[in-house]
């Protein structure tokens, strides 16, 4: 059973990309401060009990519950989130080749600290608009997969779908960022 | 697609994927100062929600050396709240039982002050039950 050290700990590990994860999806930082604020609330109130190892993934489907009712109020209240279209998994566009796509190899040896700080906020502000261009499914993904470094298997649990799914939501994540930030002269 | 190309391909984009987020990291960290004291805010009243089961409490409690101080945590509120929840139920319970007996106490003073002026009149109760008697008093009330 986690303690309440364990469980300030673990909120204070995730709250920052959790909320930044919710502004990505709701791109509005009110309604992700109040997504992040009842996500903790309901993982302390009925799962604060669990033991540690089991917050971190009982938290991420809370979050993705929470973020997934906000839409529903919102499209309860008026028909501006109408468009439910994203988080229908898209239809079957065949393979393509990530290598082509993302141009890794030939920059390898660029680090980070050669890049200005107005060159870094750049392209990290393009990086946050094409994440919010994403589908939700596929933003969903990859957020979980890269940067809370769930596995497959645990992704496809927190999002309530398939390993597949998950492998596919990914790959196309990654194929439409690559193409984006290529596009906009963007290389990592 | 060879094996090959598809393990390549995985690398490269597990690789891009990280590289992205390395750069969300970033941002994440360098939130506005309102924002992180919000999120604290949050952490902080999510914290005082947190459910303890009752056997760890008590446990905690005797480990602390239970200094006697009750904490009004989830368990505590909810037992509380049960036995306010009873407080209604049981006056309600004790005020019909009361009225019954006042109801009671009611009904024999009204037949015991019959009774009273029955057996305290000058005519004994016995002459009610005499038909000569009542017979009397049918003629006298026509006299009169």
């Amino acid at each position: 059973m986690a303690t309440e050290q364990e469980l300030s700990d673990f909120l204070k590990s995730v709250e920052r990309r959790a909320f930044k994860r919710s502004v990505y999806h709701v791109r509005n930082e009110e309604s992700a401060l109040d997504i992040v604020q009842d996500s903790m609330m309901k993982l302390a109130e009925h799962y604060g009990h669990k033991p540690p190892a089991e917050l971190p993934m009982l938290f991420q489907r809370i979050l993705s519950n929470c973020t997934l009712d906000w839409f529903r109020r919102q499209k309860t209240r008026n028909a501006l989130f109408s468009n439910f279209s994203d988080f229908e998994v898209p239809g079957d566009d065949g393979e393509f080749d990530l290598l082509d796509s993302l141009d890794l190899q030939n920059h390898t040896d660029r680090t980070e600290s050669a890049e200005s700080s107005t060159q870094r906020a750049q392209t990290l502000r393009a990086i946050e608009l094409e994440i919010q261009e994403l589908p939700a499914r596929q933003r969903e993904a990859f957020l979980m997969r890269y940067w809370e470094e769930l596995d497959v298997a645990e992704t496809a649990l927190a999002m309530g779908c398939s390993e597949g799914s998950v492998k596919t939501h990914c790959s196309r994540a990654v194929q439409a960022l690559g193409q984006a930030l290529r596009a906009k002269g963007i290389t990592l | 697609m060879t094996n090959s190309q598809q393990y390549q391909n995985q690398l490269a984009q597990e690789r891009f994927g990280l590289l992205v987020t390395a750069r969300l990291s970033d941002a994440a960290e360098s939130l506005p100062h309102d924002i992180s004291e919000r999120l604290r805010a949050s952490r902080v009243q999510a914290l005082g929600k947190r459910k303890v089961l009752a056997p760890h409490s008590a446990t905690r409690l005797a480990l602390s050396g239970g200094d006697g101080s009750p904490s009004f945590g989830q368990e505590d509120l909810s037992w509380w709240d049960r036995v306010a929840a009873a407080i209604p139920l049981l006056a309600l319970v004790l005020g019909l039982i009361a009225i019954n007996m006042i109801q009671n106490d009611n009904r024999a003073n009204e037949l015991a002050e019959i009774d009273a002026a029955l057996l305290t009149d000058d005519l004994p109760p016995a002459a009610y039950a005499d038909p000569g008697f009542t017979q009397f008093l049918k003629m006298s009330s026509g006299k009169y």
